[in-house]
């Protein structure tokens, strides 16, 4: 039977959905003057789905079927679920009359395998090029590149496309073996790399890529994650790492059990890490060591560092650096914006902080203001701990018939 | 004393001529006289052209640009009562313009947050607007937004939508955004009919639904942060979030 085009619709988006990058951000604006569409250097949202995230592109497979058959993922050949296709001209349509009633920012395009992966490179270039060329389309494009297809193919989708992936999925070799077998991880890197080195032959900025990592399918530590991730920012190769917390779909001898929650904690505390890889100038072996090749699940990354690390501490509000302040837990890149442009006028107090907004529950262990400081709880690593994870309750005042104020001194009331 | 102005820019450009010749001190300024029972003396500011324009031209020449845009921002958010910490502001500039970078004080603050408030909203905006295509092919969008934002709105749009007509139409304020061909102009609309939408209008607005609902993922459902993230104030004309009947 011909499914519909809603149908259609509904079950490409449900196949693309376990693909959590949604960006369009970082590529500075830029129209044309007589053509549609250009980007934001702040991504926008046009909406958020009911599980909380953003959405900012037309998020579709081209088709869900797929040769490959990757334990992980919904679109395994062996699987039994619906499957249809987009042809190119009918997704480039769909992504027009969506973009002008502002439903989404752009494209991003990935696709199962059909016969080989040059085929379906081939189908997505297509659909590119009738919304490059023949659409005049300047809005944001994301192609999830297929592994192993040929150079040209990722050349040409580079120069038309914004963004560019390719999702590693499993941070090991060994763990790729044994839930991917027809994927290695130098046959994912490749066309990043090639990417890579093709805007750095022609000495242009490079394009920006990104890819994906699954949480809690195999046993790699966030050690392993977090020193990958950070390898693969240092090599300029990626802008973005997404971690996805592993859902299961299929049931496999090789995952764990399909009745497993998503272990969304740990995929929290893997983001806020690597942002203090991106944004607040850490290196991976500060936030994991060999002691916790875990990240805490109490405690934020940061100030589980800081709590490792008192010797830095407490630090004066009015003197220390910008690279110091953003070391302080619970101060983030904004507070220490507000931080350093109030302290020009005068030197800050608590109350400074509080009438700046700036939320001291937690650093308030980890600072002096103008000298003064917290004395509830003494300095030392175990009590400041207590403190940190269980926040003391508001203390109730009951009022009460005899608790008059009066004067120490003469006993009046 | 209360002050009451006529809340346009110009207006209050008066209110500030006669605040320094006058050597006012007012406790309050208001757009329109409050129903409340005011023990206090009243006095009503007239609008005056040349006062303002004398007002504007000295504060042209010893604010900085980024600066007098800050005051300009903080006339959009009309449904905020901005003008006291303003006019502070104001004579704190003319005294000293460093001290409008000291976020110490109450009212610079207050005002910076405003502004922060103001362009989150447009943000938010830019993304939330829905178009609607009509008969002819222009785009038209219905707003009711907080803060008076089709100005800031218009011109994100012009570079994505250059090759369209379109419209932005805040119908609380009976103001719209219009664009046609190459011209483009903030006009009042005093009356409105429906207009005629095109025939493939409710095709990809079904089509929408469809991918909302697809890309949705049951074993992380949280409807909390999901209103968070869009709340209420937001989704009137977002159809997504309709009705799931409809």
């Amino acid at each position: 039977m011909k499914k519909d085009i809603y149908e259609k619709m509904e079950i490409l988006a449900n196949s693309a959905k376990y693909d959590v990058s949604c960006s369009s951000s970082g590529v500075e604006t830029s129209f044309k003057k007589g053509e549609l569409g250009a980007t934001h250097n702040s991504g926008i949202c046009h909406t958020f789905t009911a599980d909380g995230r953003c959405v900012s592109l037309l998020k579709v497979l081209l088709t869900n079927f797929c040769i490959y058959d990757c334990a992980y993922c919904i679109n395994r050949v062996s699987n039994d679920i619906p499957r249809a296709s987009f042809s190119p001209r009918e997704l480039a349509d769909i992504t027009i009359n969506f973009y002008k009633r502002n439903y989404i920012e752009g494209l991003f395009l990935s696709s199962g395998i059909i016969h080989n992966e040059d085929n379906t490179m081939i189908m997505i270039l297509k659909t590119l090029k009738i919304l490059r060329y023949e659409h005049k389309f300047n809005g944001y494009i994301h192609v999830k590149l297929i592994p192993g297809s040929s150079m040209e193919l990722v050349e040409q989708i580079v120069k038309l496309a914004n963004r560019v992936s390719s999702n590693i999925e499993l941070p090991s070799d060994k763990s790729l073996k044994l839930l991917a077998p027809n994927k290695t991880k130098e046959k994912v890197l490749q066309p990043l790399k090639f990417a890579r080195d093709l805007s750095l032959a022609k000495n242009q900025k490079p394009i920006g890529m990104s890819t994906q990592l699954i949480v809690g399918a195999t046993p790699e530590s966030d050690r392993d994650i977090l020193k990958l991730s950070s390898a693969l920012y240092d090599k300029a190769l990626l802008k973005r790492v997404y971690y996805s917390a592993y859902i299961p779909v299929n049931n496999d001898k090789n995952l764990p059990s399909i009745i497993t929650k998503p272990p969304l904690l740990r995929e929290h505390r893997l983001y806020q890490a690597d942002w203090l890889l991106r944004f607040y100038d850490f290196s991976w072996d500060e936030i994991v060591t060999d002691e916790f090749p875990n990240l805490d699940e109490e405690l934020d990354p940061k100030t589980f560092w800081a709590l490792n690390n008192l010797k830095y501490f407490p630090m004066e509000i009015n003197t220390a650096s910008k690279e110091e302040l953003l070391r302080i837990p619970g101060i983030g890149a904004r507070g220490v914006m507000k931080i350093l442009s109030a302290r020009r006028f005068k030197r800050l107090t608590f109350d400074d902080l509080k009438k700046l907004k700036i939320s001291i529950k937690k650093a308030k262990y980890f600072i002096t203001c103008n000298k003064d400081f917290q004395r509830q709880v003494p300095f030392y690593r175990e009590s400041l701990k207590l403190a940190l994870i269980k926040p003391e309750p508001k203390k109730l005042i009951q009022p009460s018939l005899f608790d008059f104020d009066f004067s120490a001194i003469s006993g009046e009331l | 004393m209360i002050l009451v102005y006529d809340g346009t820019f110009e207006g209050f450009l008066s209110l500030v001529y006669s605040v320094y010749y006058e050597k006012l001190k007012p406790k309050n300024i208001y757009k329109t006289l409050p129903n409340e029972m005011i023990f206090e003396e009243i006095k009503g500011i007239i609008t005056s052209e040349e006062n303002s324009k004398k007002v504007l031209d000295s504060m042209k020449k010893i604010f900085p640009k980024q600066l007098l845009e800050k005051i300009l921002n903080t006339f959009m958010c009309d449904t905020k009562e901005f003008e006291m910490a303003l006019l502070e502001y104001v004579i704190l500039g003319f005294k000293d313009t460093k001290q409008l970078f000291n976020i110490n004080l109450e009212s610079i603050f207050y005002l910076n947050n405003l502004e922060k408030e103001l362009f989150k909203n447009i943000h938010k905006m830019t993304g939330f607007i829905r178009f609607e295509e009509l008969e002819d092919g222009t785009l038209y969008a219905k707003i009711e937004s907080k803060f008076n934002i089709v100005y800031f709105l218009g011109k994100h749009f012009l570079k994505r939508f250059n090759n369209q007509n379109f419209i932005i139409h805040d119908l609380n304020r009976r103001i719209a955004f219009v664009k046609i061909n190459e011209t483009f102009s903030i006009q009042e609309v005093a009356f409105f009919d429906e207009p005629n939408y095109s025939s493939n209008e409710q095709k990809f607005q079904k089509l929408w639904k469809s991918f909302f609902n697809g890309v949705t993922l049951k074993e992380r459902i949280n409807p909390k942060l999901q209103q968070q993230l869009v709340p209420l104030l937001y989704r009137t004309y977002m159809n997504e979030f309709f009705d799931k009947t409809t």
